[in-house]
């Protein structure tokens, strides 16, 4: 217990410790802030004309489908098409009728809609004659928030992953592993003393990330407190396993980038996906991938699916603190013998 | 003193290699070519709307060859609910009923009309193609571009820090403080082996990704900028890292670089998403000098001015505070 104190006096001195676990909080804020800006403009046409050029008819036709711009002289028009960053598609009049132009590098979904938009502008009267029945779209994910937000909060879990390495590192590059590695302590003590501050603050940071992004209901929390409890405890682990295989603070932070990219790319992609099967059976290795599907359902309501995550979770947590400890007692062991073999045989 | 110079730089081409750091370098560059090649190119592909039609009189005998025709109403609704972006067309009433999942009110206009048009196809119109590119080549510039600037921007800077506090650890200002060296070989040999392992990594990650010719014809300008780009990195990490504790402090500077800086810029760089603050944000013009010379865009020279500039007062800024730690030391 005494350890566990200097080691939370140690983090609360520690800006930087502070500041990783603000971080995801942080972001989260920023996200809900973001929330009001206007994303849809992301799959919408963009259209450009010429000044004078198209009738007013026309120009507010072609705005039933996206924005237009009309520029003054043809370079701009031509540098507006052009423009790689937005997929503008250019529209000129051709005696009564259309004609438009590209650059030739958008995705097909907009080359197709520059070639039939001549199509739409002659068939604009018939069109207004058919009925439309707009559906409520199912899809959770209408727009980037909604995988934006679990992402956040795996972050917020994984944080006490980047603690715990660093923790190591710094012990390592300070000579204070040596000391450890002969003090009279078991291996869970060691374990317990080193992932404690890194399991408590990457919960702790990821209920408020939590709190901040979710409206759940006093069931639907407990059930993201569970999530929340069992990622941070595995990610806490992981990180005393980056910290014990790292050489130096680099090559420490290089195997974070690389888990952390592993931990957000593996859910996501999977999300965007679906896999099923085999390769998901493989993705549920990767730890954040249950806590994200669990935090996905929970926003869904689909309790089942969150159970199930939860159990898969408990799993992981078991199956990382064995493989811990049983290195750390082999090692504990193979060091207490050289030191023995040392004394006998000075 | 050349020789001086050169010691300096063996000693840290020695120090970045004992580091790991080319090994680390080569390990990104496999990374992002295999995430280029096996991944990106392959995802970013978009099809236009799929318009499904039920007919179960066969009375659109116009139509497409775009049209997919589906059985019962049933197997119209259970498409649409795995394809939301599709378009159901339902004539089995005589008159023509369109059903879709709502998404933003322009777009769905579109998706309307361009199904109802797809029943009375008039011919094949080609719009006029403008530029040089094709969708291909697009793709790998923008996502070349993009990886060479997180590379640069944030695994370069992380590089000369960690570099850096490592000698700091060492002593070896404390040494550099009675060499009878120049003491602004000691920062100039750092810039040059990064500049020189920058260039390295561009010229790879350049014809790796764009491929031999498309690479070829447009490196000369992305070396210019990978140098400007570098320059200042590289100074901005050292400052940092003459300026801050410990490596632990650094890291949180680059978590805020890499999560803060960088997003808006990219956002603002390769999306319709136009912030109206983004003029002011010094990292879009430089992200914006790369994305220039791999799409062979004309650079402003008040950029060039601007960027030297820059390197300038923060080469000086370096200076300044190298001299005051060799000052604390000593």
């Amino acid at each position: 217990m005494r350890g566990l104190k200097y080691q939370m006096k140690s983090v609360l001195r520690d800006k930087f410790c502070l500041m990783t676990f603000l971080l995801p909080i942080l972001v989260a804020a920023a996200l809900n802030f973001m929330g009001s800006m206007d994303m849809s403009s992301l799959g919408e046409l963009h259209f450009c004309v010429l000044e004078n050029d198209l009738s007013l008819q026309t120009v507010t036709w072609l705005e039933r489908y996206g924005p237009v711009t009309a520029y003054a002289t043809q370079d701009e028009w031509t540098a507006a098409v052009n423009e790689p960053s937005t997929n503008v598609i250019g529209v000129r009049a051709d005696g009564d009728s259309l004609k438009t132009a590209v650059a030739g590098d958008e995705l097909e979904i907009f080359q197709q809609a520059a070639a039939t938009l001549l199509s739409l502008y002659e068939q604009r009267k018939t069109a207004e004659q058919a009925e439309v029945i707009i559906r409520e779209r199912p899809d959770i994910l209408e727009n980037l928030q909604g995988i934006f937000i679990p992402a956040v909060l795996i972050i917020a879990m994984f944080m006490g992953c980047t603690f715990n390495t660093m923790n190591i590192i710094s012990e390592k590059e300070d000579g204070v592993a040596f000391v450890n590695e002969v003090l009279p302590m078991t291996p869970s003590q060691y374990i317990l003393q080193k992932m404690a501050v890194g399991f408590l603050f990457g919960s702790l940071s990821s209920v408020v990330t939590a709190c901040l992004c979710f409206q759940l209901s006093w069931q639907n929390f407990g059930m993201m407190l569970a999530l929340i409890v069992l990622s941070s405890f595995v990610a806490a682990l992981i990180g005393l396993f980056i910290g014990k295989f790292s050489e130096g603070l680099m090559i420490g932070v290089v195997y974070i980038k690389i888990v952390m990219l592993l931990f957000l790319a593996v859910p996501i992609l999977c999300s965007l996906t679906g896999v099923h099967g085999l390769p998901a059976v493989i993705c549920g290795m990767v730890p954040s991938q249950p806590a994200f599907e669990g935090i996905m359902a929970l926003s869904a309501g689909n309790m089942a699916v969150a159970v199930k995550d939860i159990a898969i979770l408990a799993l992981h947590s078991i199956a990382w603190a064995v493989l811990y400890v049983l290195i750390s007692t082999r090692r504990k062991n193979s060091i207490t013998k050289v030191y023995r073999k040392e004394s006998e045989n000075p | 003193m050349g020789k001086g110079f050169c010691a300096l730089f063996k000693k840290d081409c020695r120090m970045l290699a004992s580091g790991k750091f080319f090994f680390m370098a080569i390990g990104f560059l496999a990374l992002y070519t295999a995430y280029v090649n096996l991944g990106y190119i392959r995802f970013m592909q978009m099809e236009p709307y799929h318009v499904y039609l039920y007919d179960p009189a066969g009375t659109q005998t116009e139509k497409s060859p775009l049209v997919q025709t589906v059985s019962s109403m049933e197997a119209m609704d259970s498409i649409l609910l795995d394809d939301a972006n599709g378009v159901g067309l339902d004539v089995s009433a005589g008159n023509v009923q369109v059903v879709l999942y709502a998404g933003a009110e322009r777009i769905d206009n579109h998706r309307i009309d361009y199904a109802l048009s797809l029943l009375r196809p008039s011919g094949n119109y080609s719009p006029e193609i403008l530029g040089i590119n094709t969708p291909e080549q697009k793709s790998r510039k923008e996502i070349t571009c993009e990886l060479l600037f997180f590379e640069l921007a944030a695994v370069g800077f992380l590089g000369i820090a960690a570099v850096l506090f490592k000698e700091k650890g060492m002593g070896v200002i404390r040494v550099h403080a009675i060499l009878p060296l120049r003491k602004t070989w000691f920062l100039l040999s750092k810039l040059a082996v990064f500049l020189l392992s920058d260039l390295v990594f561009a010229v790879l990650l350049t014809l790796l990704n764009v491929g031999l010719s498309d690479g070829a014809a447009v490196l000369p300008a992305v070396l210019v900028q990978t140098a400007i780009l570098s320059l200042i990195m590289a100074l901005v990490g050292l400052f940092c890292a003459l300026i801050l504790k410990d490596f632990r402090q650094f890291t949180l500077a680059y978590l805020v670089i890499a999560i803060f800086a960088a997003t808006p810029v990219f956002l603002s760089a390769n999306t319709p998403v136009k912030l109206d603050w983004i003029g002011y944000h010094p990292f879009y013009h430089v992200y914006m000098g790369l994305k220039n010379a791999y799409f062979a865009t004309a650079i402003s020279p008040a950029y060039y001015v601007g960027s030297a500039g820059m390197i300038v007062v923060l080469f000086s800024a370096v200076q300044f505070v190298f001299g005051r730690e060799i000052g604390k030391e000593g």
